[in-house]
């Protein structure tokens, strides 16, 4: 049976003669089924009323109105194969059957169906045709979007023709398959409208073509009053700092807040940390490497009573405080420098601006509103980006910045991988960056259905989608390839054309090389034409082509071909002018639906942009769009605007306790990206709101916070944990220690580097690159300075480095608001027989020898200052100053065998040296911090 | 469920350490009974069918109008026009082609009858272990998306795979080994790479771990060439003294004491996992049968076999990948097909076999399928007509564990072209590949940002009791 479209539905209107079910269908099936679909019925199937045929058995619905070839009663009718035995249905039975099928049943369902409304008409030729037929573009003069322009219609004539379906082109086209074009949708990565939706739009022109209806607030009261009474909906009010007991014991009002509630529990602070202990702890916290010796120096000779904030300010004006802090920005945004699809995984040409943004606006502590006010809406703060190619640091950094909504995997390069399923998806992964990591929601179950436990409705959920909506329009949508603007800073211009100009000359003048090769042969092609086709060289020697020159002439083609090959070489050499990396509203917008279930064609009411019901409170602002210039809807900066409030119930008190948990091992609040009733509760809601309120009253600077927690005697406590303490605060959250941690992949990764003198210290700039080996391990390779910092290593999705992989490093699906640490074997065997922590162990070793020389003392000494920050006891100089003479002892033969003309003895001691400093770099307190 | 109480346990990969400390901290902690992050076997929901699962997957989806699923009525229309649907279901309209029947025979094959393509005679052999299931269908027809569909539940790369999601659920029962492993193929990685076992949000240590089947099983399982082998020793001797010497001065460390041991699992993984895969301890009768003295058959019989080494020493999960697209059959099917075939064919018949002979079959799952099936029309000239993607409508197979033999379940169209009769979604599959492990697809979840996230999500998912013995 062939299967072929559906027949479309050719009547609306019931007529007298069309068969009904009680007089001619039910007749039929009572002879000739219901023996066996009847009272018990075969297969669950129950032909006896029309309303459970309608119902179907288990095989599902068995009649598809409008559809003989959908409704498998037919297929079994009509091939014989019911009913079983010899009598069959008649060829009269069966035309009623179909007949019944075709019309009374679609009839039917048009006269019993709810009016089509304008707004799900123009969903479907959203998502249909307005690809070509809208903002972007209108082939044929058409544009479909408004009600005035398709009664306009285009170079055809009127689109639309009330009360007339068969007249009105954008049906008729639909319906008779030509539009859309199958092949041009394709390319276009447009599907076909199904036969409900030609169904629907056929029913709403038939009925006069409703013109849109005002947008009208729900009816129903999804969120209650006593829904935004939670905590964490209402603005924090700042807590009066408690009284404690052990008054001499608080630095800053963070202690007097944790002391309040240990001491109820009659507990205190644990002890506080040894100097240096605190001080790798503090330098990997804030900076992510390890103190140099020089620095550990300095600080022990320091013995002023403020040493520690001394150092904590130091540590916080190094421009590698935005480096570490940088990278945990990253986790939230979701950075990555691939778009995550296909066997390529096609890397994000510049994608590392938005990181050098993120580093260098943490390094300038910018107000932590403006901060995320440039990432969400840094294209609608000014248009003056719009009429340059041009620019400063700051105009592309405010560009750059909106790389915080570009993170997710985008697979739409591809045309196959571009349809509106997956768009969707992308917008959706972008609505999960900014409510996990900047407003503490979870909404994305709102996306399916109303939350189950928190008062977020789905209509919220688009109200909030279609924020960004407006930049990423699913029907008129721009691929990743489209999103990139030609804008550079002066230097970075210069430096492309310094690069290029010369090779452009050299191109040129491989070209005038070509061009009078070709003209030499020309005179010979001419002197030599014989046949009639060749009479033109004789006169118009020009119009010879190189194809006719190098097929007459071997000499000439492999002459001319190696000047091509040498001028391609060159090209290849050239840079590619660099742009920018941005997210911009489309110039025109679509208008937003709740989508049911989820589904990206199945079209619930029309909504606005707009922010969650439940955060709409009587003590902000409401989120108000104002357009700031033409081409942008000020959706995003409105919505940037609404969330920088100093009262905001969520901003400050989800970018503290973000800080929290970073600085001490778990959130305040331990659900970090979850505020709302599903989460947890704060373990000490008094200090969250404290925080947040401070950190509003200083100037939302995030330097202030970091400083304020670190030097916090909390923050000085040392890890050390007995049974007791355990017992009491098993999981600390009353901080009544520091949490004894390993580090975290990029900690490690840097720590490495520092350790071992192999930091490359360069910042910023396109990603160092990645090497996949033939062993499919991935790694990095030295430059010529050594390893730059993690941060700056190429992290593609599907091909992540190996070791940063091992130690947890996220895939970034789309974002990662709080890591997971795992201790695992295949960790131990990348640090044990990884390529690199041996090269690196080498290069310790050498360093080490310059340092402290040949004494093994010194040597073990150096090296335990180098990686625990700390100088050896005498038995643990003992055990290393032993331990590298039975290294040493091994070497010798084996160095015997290679050609080295280095002497063996010295290469000994070194590889010896070597080898203890590989055992040091493995050790556990190498890579946990106290 | 106590979140942060897992969380604290959650980074003690290896468990031995936690179990300590529980006790340490008193009863209470067992009250919540979250389920902690670690390897230890974990009892499923209900009396399981199978412990284990051995995955064939099937890169590039193998064609079942070629080889499960007979059509005659495309025998009838062959040559004809197919609808506006079917050839806009072709990637480009150009290629679009008449229907095209299969040049290979179907048989009816063992007791059961069940039909077999010419294809596949191997199989065709074990016809009587096997249960079909004709009717399954996907949500897209490119690759990369499909493979996620079939390995995560969306099309997108977001979600844990379903090796990840059972090792979550039941752990394994070897803690030398990893309880999820996956054997690719030397050539090369299937599309998507290692996001195919990838754990995504579930804790790393459920990621599945690629065993090179060439060479050292794990990347640097081995230590470094330039190293003495003495001296290897002798620094791991200074490392357990360093790591002791810290440890003392720092009791009730759980992550610091799991990193500790995972040096030494790390040890014992070394001579474990060399020893598992080690297809040389085989009998030659064994080899044989796995094709492993057949060039054509050796690869992916080495796999086969490792797999069931893997299974038989408590590996939980096992999943097998064929070079790059082998069913990835475009053009020239009367070859292509036939060529895949052949390089899988017999190992995985001997798999099956082998597996049932030694009783592992009642307790081992054995899938077999690919992310996609294909289109009843022709794609490009006739003379090398192949078919293109077809996610609407395909064939996998199950065998072993708890199911019945010999059956088939559901049915496509008349052309095969769309799932038509007891239709089996993607995550119908994973339920009931899950049920047959002991577990109930609603219950195995993970609470994440306060949602329970789940293989199945939010779809309605039902098991294929049909099939169920």
């Amino acid at each position: 049976m062939r299967i072929l479209l559906a027949t479309l539905v050719s009547a609306v209107a019931l007529s007298a003669a069309d068969p009904t079910f009680v007089n001619d269908v039910q007749p039929i099936l009572q002879a000739k089924c219901v023996a066996c679909h009847g009272s018990t019925p075969q297969g669950k199937l129950d032909l006896r009323t029309q309303e459970s045929l309608l119902k179907g058995g288990n095989a599902g619905p068995v009649v598809t109105p409008g559809s003989v070839e959908k409704s498998l009663l037919m297929t079994k009718v009509v091939t014989k194969q019911m009913p079983p035995g010899n009598v069959k249905l008649s060829d009269a039975e069966i035309k009623t059957l179909r007949v019944w099928i075709e019309q009374t049943l679609p009839a039917q369902a048009a006269a019993s169906a709810p009016a089509v409304k304008e707004h799900e008409v123009n969903a479907i030729l959203q998502a249909r045709c307005v690809r070509c037929h809208g903002g972007l573009e209108q082939r044929a003069g058409l544009d479909l979007r408004t009600m005035a322009s398709r009664l306009k219609g285009g170079k055809s004539g009127p689109a639309l023709v009330p009360g007339k379906p068969e007249e009105s082109l954008l049906y008729k086209r639909m319906a008779n398959g030509t539009m859309p074009p199958d092949k041009m949708a394709k390319d276009l990565a447009v599907e076909l409208p199904t036969d409900p939706e030609m169904d629907k739009v056929k029913a709403w022109i038939a009925a006069g073509a409703p013109g849109p209806e005002p947008l009208r607030p729900p009816t129903e009261a999804v969120v209650k009053d006593t829904d935004r009474n939670f905590w964490s909906f209402q603005p924090p009010v700042r807590p009066a700092v408690p009284a404690v007991k052990n008054a001499a014991l608080i630095r800053n009002p963070i202690d007097a807040f944790l002391l309040r509630k240990l001491e109820e529990k009659g507990l205190k602070y644990s002890p506080r940390s040894e100097k240096l202990a605190l001080m790798r702890r503090v330098y990997l916290d804030l900076t992510g490497m390890i103190p140099s010796n020089a620095e550990i120096d300095a600080y022990l000779k320091d013995t002023s009573a403020n040493a520690y904030e001394k150092l904590v300010d130091r540590l916080l004006a190094s421009r590698h405080y935005g480096e570490r802090w940088g990278q945990h920005w990253l986790d939230l945004a979701g950075y990555s420098d691939s778009e995550g699809f296909g066997q390529d995984d096609g890397v994000r040409p510049f994608a590392w601006r938005y990181r050098d943004y993120v580093i260098r606006s943490l390094n300038a502590d910018k107000p932590y509103t403006q901060f995320i006010t440039e990432q969400i809406a840094g294209d609608e703060m000014s248009n003056s980006w719009k009429q340059t190619k041009v620019a400063d640091q700051a105009e592309i950094d405010r560009l750059a910045a909106t790389g915080f909504l570009r993170t997710t995997p985008d697979p739409t390069n591809s045309n196959e991988r571009g349809l509106i399923n997956e768009r969707m998806n992308i917008l959706a992964d972008e609505v999960e960056v900014l409510t996990s990591s900047v407003m503490g929601i979870t909404v994305g179950c709102a996306r399916c259905h109303n939350h189950k436990y928190d008062p977020i409705p789905q209509r919220d959920y688009y109200r909030l989608s279609a924020i960004l909506q407006a930049a990423y329009n699913p029907y008129e949508w721009k691929s990743p390839n489209q999103r990139e603007i030609d804008l550079a800073t002066e230097g970075e211009r210069k430096d492309v054309e310094t690069h290029n100009t010369p090779l452009e000359a050299d191109m040129a003048k491989l070209q005038t090389q070509m061009n009078k090769l070709a003209d030499e042969f020309r005179v010979k092609f001419s002197a030599e034409a014989e046949k009639p086709v060749e009479e033109f060289a004789k006169t118009e020697p020009a119009k010879i082509t190189v194809t006719q020159l190098e097929d007459k002439f071997p000499d000439f083609k492999s002459k001319y071909r190696a000047i091509q090959t040498e001028q391609q070489a060159t090209k290849n050499k050239l840079k590619r002018k660099p742009h920018v990396r941005v997210l911009t509203d489309n110039p025109e917008t679509s208008v937003a639906y709740l989508l049911r279930r989820g589904d990206p064609v199945d079209y619930g009411e029309v909504v606005d942009a707009g922010v969650p019901t439940v955060l709409a409170n009587a003590a902000i602002k409401p989120y108000e769009i104002v357009p700031p210039f033409p081409g942008a809807t000020g959706r995003r900066l409105a919505l940037a605007k609404w969330l920088t409030q100093d009262n905001h119930p969520l901003t400050a008190r989800v970018a503290v306790n973000q800080l929290w948990l970073r600085h001490f091992g778990r959130g305040i609040v331990p659900t970090v990206s979850n505020f709302g009733h599903s989460g947890q509760a704060p373990d000490n809601q008094p200090l969250l709101d404290w925080l947040a309120t401070e950190f509003v009253a200083k100037g939302w600077s995030l330097k202030t916070m970091h400083r304020l927690m670190v030097t916090s005697e909390a923050y000085r406590q040392t890890s050390q944990v007995s049974e007791a303490l355990l017992a009491a605060d098993p999981e600390n959250a009353m901080v009544s220690r520091m949490p004894l941690r390993r580090m975290d992949a990029e900690t490690l990764y840097d720590s490495l580097l520092t350790a071992t003198s192999r930091l490359d210290a360069e910042s910023f700039g396109s990603a160092t690159e990645i090497t996949v080996t033939p062993d499919k391990e991935v790694i990095v390779k030295p430059g010529k300075k050594g390893f730059r910092r993690s941060i700056y290593v190429l992290h593609r999705r599907q091909t992540p480095v190996s070791l940063l992989d091992a130690f947890d490093q996220p895939t970034m699906t789309p974002n990662c608001t709080e890591r997971r640490q795992s201790n695992v074997a295949t960790q131990a065997l990348h640090m044990m027989n990884g390529s690199m922590t041996w090269d690196l162990s080498q290069y310790m070793a050498g360093r080490v020898m310059d340092d402290a020389g040949s004494d093994r003392a010194k040597q073990v000494s150096e090296v335990y200052l180098r990686s625990f920050s700390r100088r050896p006891s005498a038995d643990e100089i003992k055990l290393g100053t032993e331990a590298i003479e039975t290294f040493r002892k091994q070497w010798p033969d084996r160095l015997a065998t290679d050609n080295d003309a280095a002497p063996r003895a010295d290469r000994a001691n070194w590889m010896a040296l070597a080898n203890y400093c590989h055992a040091i770099l493995n050790s556990a307190e190498f890579s946990f911090i106290d | 469920m106590n979140n942060n109480r897992r969380e604290f346990f959650s980074r003690i990969a290896d468990g031995l350490h936690g179990t300590a400390l529980m006790s340490l901290l008193g009863s209470d902690m067992y009250a919540a009974a979250p389920p902690v992050f670690d390897l230890k076997a974990k009892a499923p929901h209900f009396a399981p069918k199978a412990k284990s699962v051995i995955h064939l997957f099937m890169n590039g989806g193998p064609s079942q109008v070629d080889l499960f699923d007979p059509k005659p009525t495309l025998k009838r229309l062959a040559g004809t026009a197919p609808s506006r649907e079917l050839s806009f279901a072709i990637s480009n309209g150009k290629d679009a082609g008449v229907l095209f029947p299969s040049p290979f025979e179907f048989k009816n094959r063992g007791k059961s009858g069940i039909e077999i393509s010419s294809a596949l005679p191997h199989l065709a052999e074990c016809a009587d272990d096997i249960a079909v299931i004709r009717s399954m269908y996907g949500e897209h027809a490119n690759h990369e998306p499909a493979l996620f569909l079939m390995h995560t539940g969306r099309t997108i790369a977001s979600r844990p795979a379903i090796g990840a999601w059972v090792a979550y659920g039941l752990g394994t029962e070897n803690q030398n080994l990893p309880a999820y492993v996956v054997l690719d193929d030397p050539k090369g990685l299937p599309i998507n790479g290692i996001s195919n076992w990838q754990s995504a949000w579930l804790p790393p240590i459920y990621q599945g771990t690629r065993f090179r089947t060439e060479g050292a099983p794990v990347l640097n399982l081995e230590s470094r060439p330039e190293i003495p082998t003495q001296l290897v020793e002798a620094e791991r001797s200074l490392l357990r003294k360093l790591d002791d010497m810290h440890r003392v001065q720092r009791p009730y460390q759980p992550e610091l004491d799991a990193r500790i041991s995972s040096y030494e699992l790390a040890a014992r993984m070394q001579l474990e996992a060399s020893s598992a895969l080690d297809v040389n301890q085989e009998t030659e009768a064994t080899r044989e049968a796995y094709g492993l003295n057949d060039p054509v058959t050796a690869s992916y019989g080495k796999r086969c076999l490792m797999a069931r080494r893997l299974i038989e020493r408590g590996v939980r999960f096992v999943q097998l990948y064929i070079e790059s697209q082998i069913w990835d059959t475009h053009g020239n099917l009367s070859t292509d097909l036939p060529a895949a075939c052949a390089k899988t064919d017999k190992p995985v018949a001997a798999l099956v076999k082998d597996l049932k002979q030694r009783g592992l079959l009642d307790s081992t799952l054995v899938v077999w399928g690919g992310e996609f099936g294909r289109l009843p029309i022709s794609q490009g000239a006739m003379k090398t007509a192949g078919r293109d993607h077809g996610p609407n409508g395909f064939t996998v197979w199950m065998a072993g564990g708890g199911l019945k033999r010999g059956v088939v379940h559901g049915a496509t169209d008349d052309i095969g072209f769309k799932a038509a009769e007891n239709k089996v979604s993607v995550h119908d599959f994973h339920a009931t590949i899950l049920h047959l492990l002991g577990m109930n697809h609603r219950e195995l979840f993970l609470n994440r940002n306060g949602l329970q996230e789940r293989l199945t999500d939010q779809y309605p998912a039902r098991v294929v009791s049909e099939i169920i013995a």
